[in-house]
C-alpha cells in the first residue's frame, strides 16, 4: 500500500466548453463518482487545488500568450484561437488551478507527504504550444510540472510517458531540444488522427536527438499490439534514460467504448499500462509518479478507468 | 500553381568543359541529383544527373582511395559534354505544377530544368520541389483530422459534406476526392482543423453518408498487371 495523492477540486468544473463538445465537466464528475464508490476516497490523500504562481506558467508558455488568453477571458471570449478551444470566463482561473494543484500535488511527493498522485484536471494540456491553445488544451500542465521539478526540487531527468490516443504535439515541441527530458508518446498513428503529428521518425532533434520517441499505431488496434509496442520502444527507452520522476499524461481515449478514436483498449490494458509505469518508477525514480488527466470522453467508462487507475498507484 | 511558384531558384549549373569530378563533387556538396549545363549566356545545353556520373566512375573510385590516383587519370579527361543529356526535357516558367507532375512521371525523370521562350535557364523543379507543394496541398503541416466519407458519384454530394462541416464552424484542411473499389462510387477525405471529430462523424452518419473504416482507406489503386 503506497501514499498516493487525489487532486480533485470542485473549481475545476467551471471551466465550459458549449455544445457538442467532448471535453465537459461531468467528466471529472464520472472520474470523482468512479473513485469514490471503488471504496477509495479514504484510502488516499485528497489534495485541493491551489492558483499556481504566473512564473511556473512562463517557464513554458510565451508572456504574451498568457496576455492573450486572460484577456480573452476578461472580455468574455467564447472560443480562443481554434473552434476546438470553447471558453468561458472562469477559463482563465481554471487553467491556472489545473497548474497549480499538479505543482501542490509535486511538492506533497518531493516532501514525502505521498509516493504518487492522480491529478483529475480540466483543462488538458498536452496539445497546448508555446504560444498556442489547441485541441481543448491551453497550458501544458505536464510541460510546466517538468519544468517546476527542475528548477524547484533540482530533478535532472524527466521521464514524461502519454498514452493519450492523440499525440501530445505540445509536449513533444517544449521538449524537442532538450536531453533532460524524456518524451514518450503512444497514439493513434497521426494520418488517422489529431493533432497529425508524432510520426515514427519525429525522435528530437539538435542536443535532444533520442530524447523523443513516438510508437503510432494503426486504427482497429487493441490490447495485444498496444503491450507488444509498449515493451518494444518504451521499455528500453527508459532503460537507459533511467528517470529521476516520471510525469504521465494519462489519457483514456483509446478506449473502445471512446468514440473520439479508432483504437480498441479495454479497461485491463489501463490497468496493464499503469502497472508497468509503477513497476518503472520504482526501478528509475524511487517510486516517484505523477499522473495528469488528459483526454479520455466515455462518461460510461471513466470510472471504472479512473477507479482502477488509482488502485495500482495505491499498489493494494 | 505556376512552376514559377515552386520551383528552386539558385541552380547549381555546370559548364560542358568541366571535368566529372567537378560535376561529383558539386552533387555531393550540394547533396542534388542533377546539374543543369549551360552556356555562358545562361543558355540550357543538357543535363547531368548522378546517375550519367556514376556509370562512367569505375566502383573502385568510390571504394578505394589508393586506386583513384591510377584511375582518376582515365576519367580524368572525359568532359560533361561527353556524359550529358543533350536538349533535355524542359518545362516553362508559366507551365503550372500539375503539367510539371504529369510530364516527370510520363518521361520518368527526376527533376525538369524551367527554360524561358529565350532559351534561358530560370530555375529546375524537382520531384522533391513537387513533394513539398503537394504536402501544402494537403494541409498535414496544421493540426486536423483527415476522415474519408463513401460517397454516390453524382454532383452536390461534396457540397452536402462541406456545409455540414463548415456548419459547426470548423475549416479545411484540404478536400481531395479518390477513386474507390466500387463503380459509381467516390471516396472523400476532409481534411479538418479540429479533434472534436466524433461529434462531425455522427452528424455525417445521420445524414446517410458511409464512413469508411480507416484501414479500407485508398487515395490510389495501383494499376493492374493487364
Amino acid at each position: 500500500m503506497r501514499k498516493t495523492g487525489f487532486l480533485f477540486d470542485r473549481r475545476y468544473l467551471l471551466h465550459e466548453t458549449g455544445s457538442y463538445h467532448p471535453e465537459v465537466p461531468e467528466r471529472l464528475e464520472a472520474v470523482y463518482r468512479g473513485i469514490e464508490k471503488g471504496g477509495l476516497l479514504p484510502k488516499v490523500k485528497m489534495v485541493s487545488a491551489s492558483m499556481a504562481d504566473r512564473k511556473w506558467i512562463e517557464t513554458v508558455h510565451d508572456r504574451v500568450y498568457i496576455d492573450r488568453l486572460n484577456d480573452a477571458c476578461v472580455s468574455g471570449q467564447k472560443v480562443f484561437d481554434c473552434p476546438d478551444n470553447q471558453m468561458c470566463s472562469e477559463t482563465f482561473n481554471t487553467a491556472l488551478l489545473a497548474v497549480g494543484g499538479i505543482l501542490d500535488s509535486i511538492r506533497l511527493m518531493m516532501q514525502g507527504e505521498i509516493d504518487n498522485a492522480f491529478c483529475a484536471v480540466r483543462p488538458p494540456g498536452h496539445h497546448a504550444e508555446h504560444s498556442e491553445a489547441m485541441g481543448f488544451c491551453y497550458f501544458n500542465n505536464v510541460a510546466i510540472a517538468a519544468r517546476y521539478l527542475q528548477m524547484e526540487w533540482q530533478i535532472d531527468r524527466v521521464g514524461i510517458i502519454d498514452f493519450d490516443v492523440h499525440h501530445g504535439n505540445g509536449t513533444q515541441h517544449l521538449f524537442e531540444k532538450d536531453a533532460t527530458v524524456f518524451y514518450y508518446s503512444i497514439h493513434q498513428h497521426p494520418s488517422f488522427a489529431f493533432p497529425g503529428t508524432g510520426r515514427e521518425f519525429e525522435n528530437g532533434t539538435a542536443t535532444g536527438y533520442g530524447y523523443t520517441k513516438n510508437t503510432p499505431v494503426l486504427p482497429g488496434q487493441g490490447d495485444e499490439e498496444y503491450k507488444r509496442l509498449i515493451q518494444r520502444d518504451l521499455e528500453p527507452a527508459f532503460e537507459s534514460f533511467k528517470p529521476d520522476v516520471i510525469l504521465v499524461s494519462t489519457g483514456f481515449d483509446g478506449h473502445v467504448d471512446d468514440d473520439m478514436s479508432d483504437i480498441c483498449l479495454s479497461t485491463q490494458w489501463y490497468t496493464w499500462m499503469m502497472e508497468q509505469i509503477r513497476a518503472m518508477a520504482d526501478r528509475y525514480s524511487q517510486g516517484r509518479l505523477i499522473s495528469v488527466l488528459e483526454g479520455g470522453y466515455s462518461l460510461a467508462r471513466l470510472p471504472e478507468l479512473a477507479c482502477e487507475h488509482v488502485k495500482v498507484l495505491l499498489d493494494e | 500553381m505556376f512552376v514559377s511558384k515552386s520551383m528552386t531558384r539558385r541552380v547549381i549549373t555546370i559548364d560542358k568543359n568541366a571535368g566529372i569530378f567537378e560535376a561529383y563533387e558539386k552533387l555531393k556538396e550540394h547533396r542534388i541529383r542533377h546539374l543543369p549545363v549551360v552556356d555562358a549566356d545562361n543558355r540550357l545545353i543538357g543535363m547531368v544527373t548522378d546517375r550519367d556520373i556514376r556509370s562512367v566512375m569505375p566502383y573502385e573510385l568510390f571504394k578505394d582511395p589508393d586506386l583513384q590516383k591510377i584511375e582518376k587519370n582515365a576519367v580524368a579527361k572525359m568532359k560533361i559534354a561527353d556524359v550529358m543529356t543533350v536538349k533535355p526535357v524542359h518545362i516553362s516558367p508559366f507551365s503550372t505544377i500539375q503539367d510539371a507532375l504529369l510530364l516527370i512521371e510520363e518521361q520518368r525523370i527526376g527533376a525538369l530544368p524551367v527554360v524561358d521562350g529565350d532559351g534561358r535557364l530560370k530555375g529546375i523543379i524537382s520531384v522533391r520541389d513537387l513533394l513539398r507543394a503537394f504536402t501544402n496541398v494537403l494541409g498535414i503541416g496544421d493540426p486536423g483530422t483527415l476522415l474519408c466519407i463513401l460517397v454516390d458519384e453524382k454532383v452536390g454530394q461534396l457540397k452536402k459534406i462541406v456545409d455540414a462541416i463548415t456548419e459547426e464552424g470548423i475549416s479545411f484542411g484540404s478536400v481531395l476526392v479518390g477513386r474507390y473499389w466500387d463503380k459509381g462510387k467516390r471516396a472523400v477525405f476532409p481534411y479538418v482543423h479540429t479533434q472534436n471529430v466524433a461529434h462531425i462523424k455522427r452528424k455525417l452518419t445521420q445524414m446517410g453518408f458511409t464512413l469508411l473504416d480507416p484501414m479500407e482507406w485508398c487515395l490510389d489503386q495501383l494499376p493492374t498487371d493487364e
